[in-house]
């Protein structure tokens, strides 16, 4: 073949030469204008995912006997992300000799965000949430993660109406949703099943039943009491179907792996498609081994330097981390956001049952999430730094 | 701490995306120290999977482009062999090149890989086109013939052997490719339906090169397009563990904040978040030359030709990704194509436009992975991934409070728009979602705008006049070289790929003349 466009080829021939003479030109006429600092998408990305923050509790104020409400202001910025409601944040802080970070769910609303208030409801239920619980004072300061995670509602998935079951201080993402939901930022209808023991166990009540005079369907259930104006015993099918029809709407569970296993059970006989049913992540704990855990060491690299930490084996590698006050990366501890995501080197180690949330090639190039990970002898691994 | 590591390296390499991980293994394989810094928590840019429930989605990667097959390697499995990745990682062939349908109803076309088995599909679509699809393949054949010699001398051309071999190269060189299929006298429907794979380069057809154009096509429909079994992330990880092998250092989550220099502009290190400064003469930025220009360069070592040529250039598109994972399978659903591109109109200039705005861009490239790969996700399911670009700014002007309703809006409209062109009722089966917006993209991986195809090739800026100058370039700031979607090769995984193998052997070459 002969390609030509023009009636003499070698005009074609001219054209070709005068490509990079063009370009030549065209380079040295751009505007001799300052380059861009920021660009609006950009300075939204930051708004919304600003990684680490600053803050400082304002609020501490008693919910139950083993729940306290905790507020914080954002010291490194004017206000705090607008986030979906549902979402956890992980808050670090130095008790004693450790640096420890624990996720929690957020119990403000993203509009409240925006006014520079983030309000987490805590359990004293182990190490941190002790501190928290018990020391934590107003002025203190904390790292705290931008809102993170997946449990809230999705638009284009989930039905109309959400069927929210609590349990015990799992109540805290559903007073943001149920809040989130009369400010106008999301579109549903919630029924929330709320379990507690007694009355008294009950947190955020006089929040719960303003909102319920806003439109918010709000069930107390309790266990071990029986009072007029609540439910009694626990969230079962039968009592969910007194308020809802359990094949139209999307269920949100958020509470202890007991609770999970009960619902479940209740829910197995309507066959329910897996996507009916969200359930929060829970924290990664202690395992139990026979006998006295054994410590194991283990070596560190971090951005080039090399650390050797104890490291028990009936605690997460995460865990051996924050014992050693090494800054790495962690947010949900439950082995699915992958945050820090780390490289394996050598030695054994156990993923927790049920909470290996790494990708397919992770596994292959021996990449490891240390918050589900136990050691089962020595171990070298390289971790990122936090920041 | 009982060890300080060593804090000086031969060549930092800024971005672990495509175009660095090619490079820092380039830099390692040529003898020199490396280290390569990426301000995520995992390799590969654009090059990740994510998990959601029981699915692991694919962030990027359709298909790529130039593969081959391991007997018949095209140019990027040569590479990947040459890198000491190929067999670390499970490959897939692609079934088939693409599915367009345009939403005017004019076009629902099926188009299968192979010159002969594309020529003849297009003779059933629109009858008479033979003789000129075939001129475009022979010319095509030309293109890659005379971009495989030009490689093999390093972008040195000789003129008279240019002239000799490649007359047709140099004659169409300069057109579009509107220009150049008007000339070839193709008919219009046959223009239309060979035009589909425009929005992978993502420029319009009259501003589009031909030589750019012609040489993606002949490398699709000639050299199969193959994939990883695990994702991209596979691909990303395997390089990573080869930058292990050769001694080569990265660390995550640590941002490269400046680039520092002497009083004569000669790079002396790199600051990282945190402050910490690493030694090194040599950079390769993984990223644009906005932000390294703009943000990251002493201002002192900043020129006005650097800030001239920086503002001479145009973002091309801005991406867009609604991700689901379905509870029923692609059969049951009736997904049967691997790749969909799915337009309002053929006409890719008035496609370029309505893509300028958020209301007015309908436009899908679609993928149903299982279609490829059967087993990427769990039996009974299928995922897919929808992607789109805008053509401006448009999104910039979504505020916070609006942020999550305007995703949702505009993957609304894709599951609409893909459910009413196929006839797949997908909607009830979503099991999982997730959307990226050029918002999600600045965040991950830092581009401005959320860019995710560099710089625009078009009209002067073009591929050809951009490998014509690749040493003028470079000359801008010696020391610094770019690799990835802002480089010399424009966007795209092979073409980041090859940029970064590219600026890798470069700057080895660079190292070398200094101790000479």
């Amino acid at each position: 073949m002969k390609f030509k466009r023009q009636i003499f080829g070698f005009m074609d021939m001219l054209r070709f030469k005068k490509l990079v003479p063009n370009r030549r030109e065209a380079l040295a006429n751009g505007a001799n204008t300052p380059l861009p600092k920021e660009y609006r998408t950009n300075l939204l990305a930051k708004r919304l995912h600003p990684g680490y923050m600053e803050v400082e509790l304002v609020g501490k104020r008693k919910l139950t006997e083993k729940m306290v409400e905790l507020t914080f202001r954002r010291l490194d910025g004017d206000a705090f992300p607008f986030f979906r409601a549902g979402q956890y944040v992980s808050l670090q802080g130095k008790v004693g000799e450790s640096l420890v970070s624990r996720p929690y769910s957020i119990a403000s609303s993203p509009q409240e965000a925006l006014e520079n208030r983030l309000v987490l409801g805590v359990e004293e239920a182990g190490f941190f949430s002790e501190y928290l619980c018990r020391q934590a004072k107003e002025g203190d300061r904390f790292v705290m993660t931008e809102p993170s995670g997946e449990f809230h509602y999705e638009t284009l998935r989930d039905k109309k109406h959400i069927a929210c079951i609590a349990g015990g201080s799992g109540i805290t993402p559903f007073l943001s949703m149920a809040k989130s939901m009369v400010e106008g930022d999301e579109d549903y209808q919630m029924t929330l099943f709320y379990g507690t023991r007694t009355q008294d166990n009950i947190a955020f009540k006089p929040e719960l039943d303003a909102l319920a005079e806003k439109g918010v369907q709000v069930i107390y259930v309790l266990s071990d009491e029986e009072r007029e104006g609540y439910e009694h015993g626990f969230v079962t099918a039968a009592l969910m179907e007194k308020y809802l029809d359990i094949r139209e709407v999307t269920f949100f569970l958020c509470g202890p792996q007991a609770m999970y296993a009960f619902i479940a059970k209740e829910l197995a006989p309507y066959d329910l498609p897996v996507k009916a049913i969200r359930k929060d992540a829970t924290f990664c704990g202690d395992r139990t081994v026979s006998g006295e855990p054994r410590t194991f060491q283990l070596t560190v690299r971090i951005r080039g330097d090399v650390y050797t930490i104890p490291a028990r084996e009936n605690e997460t590698l995460v865990t051996a981390l924050e014992r050693a006050a090494l800054n790495v990366p962690n947010k949900c501890r439950a082995g699915g956001c992958g945050y820090c995501h780390s490289k394996w080197i050598s030695g054994e180690y156990t993923v927790a049952e049920g909470r290996d949330g790494r990708r397919e090639a992770d596994r292959k190039f021996g990449y490891i999430h240390p918050c589900v990970t136990y050691p089962q002898g020595d171990m070298e691994i390289e971790v990122p730094a936090a920041y | 701490m009982e060890n300080k590591g060593k804090k000086t390296y031969d060549v930092v390499v800024i971005g672990a995306g495509n175009g660095g991980l090619t490079a820092a293994i380039r830099v390692l394989q040529g003898g020199y120290s490396c280290l390569l810094l990426e301000k995520h928590n995992l390799p590969g840019g654009f090059a990740t999977s994510f998990k959601r429930g029981r699915f692991e989605f694919e962030a990027s990667l359709h298909e790529l482009n130039d593969f081959g097959s391991p007997e018949e390697p095209g140019d990027i499995r040569t590479l990947f062999r040459s890198l000491g990745v190929e067999e670390k990682i499970d490959w897939v062939r692609i079934p088939e090149a693409y599915h367009m349908i345009t939403t005017d109803k004019e076009y629902d076309c099926e188009m299968p890989f192979g010159i002969e088995a594309f020529i003849s599909k297009m003779e059933e679509y629109v009858p008479g086109s033979r003789p000129s699809m075939t001129a475009f393949f022979e010319l095509c054949n030309e293109v890659r013939d005379a971009q495989t010699y030009s490689n093999s001398v390093n972008g040195n051309t000789d003129s008279a052997y240019m002239k000799e071999h490649f007359p047709n190269f140099i004659r169409a060189g300069s057109y579009s490719v509107n220009q150049v299929l008007e000339s070839l006298k193709m008919p219009k429907r046959a223009q239309d339906i060979l035009g589909a794979y425009w929005c992978y380069l993502g420029v319009d057809l009259d501003r589009m090169s031909f030589l750019h154009y012609g040489s993606m096509v002949i490398r699709y429909i000639t050299r199969d397009a193959w994939m990883p079994k695990m994702r991209s992330h596979e691909i990303s990880l395997a390089m990573d563990q080869r930058i292990r092998e050769l001694g080569g250092d990265i660390w995550y989550q640590t941002e490269a904040e400046k680039i520092l220099t002497d009083d004569n502009g000669k790079i002396t290190g790199v600051q990282i978040s945190g402050g910490e400064v690493i030694s090194t003469h040599h950079v390769i930025a993984n990223c644009s030359p906005h932000l390294v220009f703009g943000r990251m360069l002493e201002e002192k070592a900043v020129t006005e030709k650097m800030v001239r040529a920086t503002n001479a250039r145009t973002f091309a598109g801005r991406g867009f990704t609604l991700f689901l994972g379905l509870n029923k399978s692609a059969e049951e659903l009736g997904i049967k194509s691997h790749n969909y591109f799915i337009y309002d109109t053929a006409d890719s200039v008035k496609q370029y436009h309505l893509m300028e705005k958020m209301e007015t861009n309908h436009v899908q490239a679609t993928v149903c992975l299982n279609n490829a790969w059967p087993e990427c996700s769990p039996k009974g399911t299928c995922m897919m991934y929808f992607t789109t670009m805008f053509m401006s700014d448009d999104w910039g002007n979504v505020t916070e409070t609006e942020y999550f309703k305007a995703k949702d809006r505009i993957a609304d409209d894709m599951i609409r728009v893909f459910e009413r062109e196929t006839g797949c009722k997908i909607r009830d089966a979503i099991e999982e979602i997730s959307v990226a917006s050029p918002t999600t993209y600045a965040r991950y991986c830092g581009h401005p705008q959320g860019v995710i195809y560099g710089y625009e090739t078009a009209d002067w800026d073009s591929l050809m006049p951009r490998m014509m100058m690749m040493k003028e370039d470079a000359e801008l700031m010696p020391g610094l070289r770019f690799a990835g979607g802002y480089a010399m090769r424009s966007s795209g995984y092979s073409s980041s790929y090859v940029s970064g193998d590219l600026s890798g052997r470069q700057t080895v070459g660079d190292l070398k003349k200094e101790v000479g």
